[in-house]
């Protein structure tokens, strides 16, 4: 075993039950000390995964090797592959320290040992203290964290996570992710995080496996994904995007009647994506030429706010503008503006070359 | 786990099959399986005659109990729904979640306890000289005999399966969805029409439900038609224990057994079926 | 509103008085010193207690009535247990005669099950036996444990299971530490209600019992006399027992669920 193999290796791995196919086949390597985050929507398959490499589902088909080896029918407390449950799971009727020391527990490690592994565990979580509480009498986060010791006691290669965030309120989200990338970092090992939330797997991880129907749609760094998605379905699934189609030629793209500029892409019928924050919102016609749309209404996410408004022909758009800029230009459902982009945004999703 | 197949799943799954099969469906079977046997001398051998069965259903004294059996047990179904509904809509709709929670506590409390003393309880408060003619000598009136017929058996009915229908009923009612109940009156429905085209169609199943227990139940009782009720007319099950306890007649005790089931069974599936058939 | 509100007040007054009546009944009579039950009430005393409880036949079917429920309890609660965790945890082919199966045995009516039982039982040769007793409140009790620690099971977190699994306890582990303590209310409640069960029943009891009466059976067996205020003594023992277990069975569980 040398570094050069990966930690996870699926191959052709596919789960079907009876005629539901959960997983179709998929390839994936998953490297030591690396973030990766499945993400999708629901139904996709994602959990399914997350559950075959922990050992809770058997692949109908191909392989799954952890450090080289087999594993497919490996049973579940056979393995080290710790998971932090959606539900959290902790055990309802053991206290703190019990619920952390549990896995020790398990493997026969004596007493001291274990005693001293769960007060390294609870002062590295900040939790000391909270030795004899019941699990009941724990704030959210707090039951986080208990979670993440419990799973870390056995200092495993990889923890897995299976949305463990989705039940918490916005701002410990926020709060949970810096935990949690510090402790990755910390620790150095392998965190594989399923989640359908793309705030949280673009702000922790260092690639994004992106799972629809099944399949795995598309793997990149945040920023691969968040710029360039490979099809439609990411496009749709990542960030706030317009999808826009049109026939190109010479430098510009034709969308209904419009001509705007799109360098770099010889002639044809394309479809390109433009992220809501390279849209531009002009208040009067500019003097370029620009998509003339009716706003819709606004939405107000983090740093600025996503304005929604209705093109030609039914297109949805959407742009995304700091606040201030919100209040110049004074919207109203169904008041016209101007929208058009910088000429390098675009990203080109399909593309034919040749005449329609 | 697929690697070995593991005996766990099996480990929790076969003590059932085996207990009940041993000592349920096995009894059972054999008790159908003795309806066909010979009683010779009085010992009973093995054999497939039809004679217990020609002889328990040509006979006008097994169709007469049947009849009072059946009837008795319609009667108390349809008076423990009908007695047990006001306390059950009380519980459901007007009383606190906890008083309900409480009431519920202390009507499975008699379910399970001494259905025998109760009725023995019974014995004592019904006689010719009884606290109950107490009262109503007070007022003037009896004293009445109320033991040793049907009333006195139908009180005994009413002991054993009010508590069942209620908790039923009750559990039923407070499951309704109360938007239904309140859409009903926005819509102009008097408290009356709610009552008979929204709640009693909503909680049919309940309803139903409670009303087969009583059935059955009161179907198969003994104590109180032989205690309360005098044991005259003979029910199914005083059938049964006179022709078990007297001699070695087993078969023909075991054709009555057979029958009983089935009713019970065309009872509860005809009950169930229209509990579960959707509203036209 | 307010007449019908006091109505429905009045009403499940009554209802609750005719439930309880026969049990405060017995009690009253027990403690009262007519032979026969008139009105009104003679005077306060402990005599049907101790005539009673000075038969020796009496000390012996209370400690068969224990034996049993006992016995009949343990079993039951471990037969409706691994039922319920079957049920909870498996899905299997037939799964729902499986469960028809296992929630039948109420339904039969008890005349039925004893003379099935008796002639059974005297196949195996267990009739006229404690064990046979045992055996078949078993059958009739199971169920009850059934459905508690089927309620039980349904509070419990899926995932619970598979995380003991996760953190590596094997399967039958996992069901030491995890599942067992989490069903442990229920599994004593469970216990306490078929405890009740057993110690009520007697038809079956009476089919199969020969010479080891049980209480209700040797109740059954004076009641065929004539009205003896002894059974009053008896009965409010036998009440006091079953009721304590009932409302031990009810407690245990709605302690765990308000939770």
């Amino acid at each position: 075993m040398t570094d050069a193999t990966p930690l996870v290796r699926f191959s052709q791995v596919r789960k079907s039950y009876g005629a539901i196919e959960a997983v179709r086949g998929i390839d994936l390597d998953i490297d030591r000390g690396e973030f990766v985050a499945i993400m999708g929507p629901s139904g996709c398959g994602k959990t399914t995964t997350l559950r075959m490499l922990a050992g809770l589902e058997t692949p109908t088909d191909g392989t799954i090797t952890i450090d080289g080896r087999v594993t497919n029918s490996l049973p579940a407390h056979e393995r080290d592959t710790p998971l932090v449950w959606q539900s959290l799971a902790l055990f309802p009727f053991l206290n703190v320290a019990q619920n952390v020391e549990f896995g020790l527990k398990m493997r026969d490690v004596p007493r001291a040992e274990r005693q001293a592994k769960v007060a390294l565990w609870l002062e590295r979580l900040g939790l000391e203290g909270f030795e004899h509480r019941r699990i009941d009498q724990l704030s959210g986060g707090q039951k986080q964290r208990v979670a993440l010791a419990r799973s870390l006691i056995t200092e495993p290669e990889m923890l897995l996570l299976d949305e463990p965030l989705s039940a918490l309120d916005a701002h410990l989200v926020v709060r949970m992710q810096g935990v949690l990338t510090r402790l990755q970092k910390e620790l150095g090992i392998t965190f594989v995080y399923v989640t359908h939330s793309q705030s949280e797997a673009f702000a922790m991880s260092d690639r994004v496996v992106i799972m629809g129907h099944g399949e795995i749609v598309q793997i990149g760094r945040p920023r691969e994904i968040f710029r360039a998605p490979r099809n439609r379905f990411v496009a749709e699934f990542v960030g706030h995007n317009n999808i826009l189609s049109g026939t190109v030629t010479q430098g510009e793209i034709d969308v209904d009647g419009v001509r705007l500029p799109l360098a770099g892409v010889s002639d044809g019928p394309a479809e390109i994506v433009v992220a809501a924050d390279r849209m531009e919102i002009y208040g009067s016609p500019p003097s370029s030429p620009a998509l003339k749309a009716a706003f819709v209404s606004e939405e107000f996410a983090g740093a600025g706010v996503i304005c929604y408004f209705e093109g030609p022909g039914d297109l949805e758009l959407r742009a995304q503008v700091p606040e201030a800029r919100l209040a110049e230009l004074a919207p109203e459902p169904g008041k016209p503006f101007w929208l058009a982009w910088a000429a390098d945004s675009p990203h080109v999703l399909t593309h034919r070359e040749g005449r329609t | 786990m697929a690697r070995k197949p593991s005996i766990y799943p099996y480990f929790w799954r076969a003590p059932l099959l085996i207990w009940q099969g041993l000592f349920f469906v096995g009894p059972l079977i054999l008790m159908v399986a003795m309806s066909f046997w010979l009683v010779r001398n009085y010992r009973m051998e093995p054999d497939f005659v039809l004679a217990n069965w020609e002889r328990m259903l040509t006979r006008d004294y097994f169709w007469s109990a049947y009849q009072v059996t059946f009837l008795r047990a319609s009667i108390a179904a349809a008076l423990a729904s009908l007695f047990a509904f006001p306390a059950s809509y009380a519980l459901a709709f007007l009383v606190s979640e906890t008083t309900r929670r409480w009431a519920i506590f202390f009507l499975i409390v008699p379910f399970f306890t001494s259905y025998l003393v109760r009725v023995y309880a019974w014995q004592v408060l019904l006689a010719e000289s009884g606290p109950v003619n107490a009262v109503i000598g007070f007022v003037g009136l009896g004293p009445f005999t109320m033991l040793n017929s049907g009333f006195g058996a139908m009180v005994g009915y009413l002991t054993l399966i009010m508590p069942l229908v209620v908790i039923l009923q009750t559990f039923s009612l407070a499951a309704i969805d109360r938007n239904l109940i309140e859409a009903a009156w926005n819509l102009g429905a008097s408290p009356r029409r709610t009552l008979v085209r929204v709640i009693v169609p909503a909680a049919k199943v309940g309803l139903i439900l409670g009303a087969v227990f009583a059935f059955i139940l009161s179907f198969g009782d003994f104590v109180s038609p032989f205690y309360l009720g005098g044991s005259k007319p003979p029910t199914l099950s005083i059938l049964i224990i006179d022709t078990t306890k007297s001699g070695q007649q087993w078969p023909r005790a075991a054709v009555v057994a057979v029958m009983m089931i089935l009713t019970l069974f065309t009872v509860a599936f005809a009950a169930v079926g229209a509990a579960y058939r959707r509203n036209a | 509103m307010r007449l019908p509100i006091l109505f429905f007040r009045l009403y499940l007054l009554a209802l609750f008085c005719f439930v309880f009546a026969p049990i405060v009944t017995s009690t009253v009579f027990s403690f009262n010193s007519d032979r026969f039950p008139t009105m009104p009430l003679g005077h306060f005393t402990t005599q049907w207690y101790q005539t009673a409880f000075a038969r020796p036949e009496v000390w012996e079917a209370f400690r068969n009535s224990v034996t049993v429920a006992l016995s009949a309890a343990t079993l039951s609660t471990a037969l409706g247990f691994a039922t319920a965790y079957t049920d909870f945890r498996f899905g299997f082919r037939f799964k729902s005669a499986y469960l028809a199966l296992a929630l039948l045995p109420p339904t039969i009516p008890l005349v039925i099950m004893g003379l099935a039982m008796l002639a059974w039982l005297g196949q195996l040769g267990l009739s006229g036996s404690i064990t046979g007793i045992i055996i078949a409140h078993t059958v009739m009790a199971a169920p009850f444990a059934m459905a508690i620690c089927r309620m039980r099971l349904q509070q419990m977190d899926a995932s619970l299971e598979a995380a003991a699994w996760n953190l590596g306890a094997s399967p039958w582990r996992a069901m030491r530490v995890v599942v067992v303590p989490f069903c442990l209310p229920a599994v004593i409640s469970a216990f306490c209600l078929t405890a009740a069960v057993s110690f009520d029943e007697f038809i079956v009891a009476w089919f199969v019992s020969g010479l080891n009466k049980t209480v209700p059976v040797m109740i059954l067996e004076i009641l065929q006399g004539n009205v003896d205020p002894q059974i009053n003594a008896i009965g409010t023992v036998v009440f006091v027992t079953s009721i304590t277990l009932v409302v031990a069975a009810q407690l245990l569980l709605l302690g765990k669920t308000a939770r």
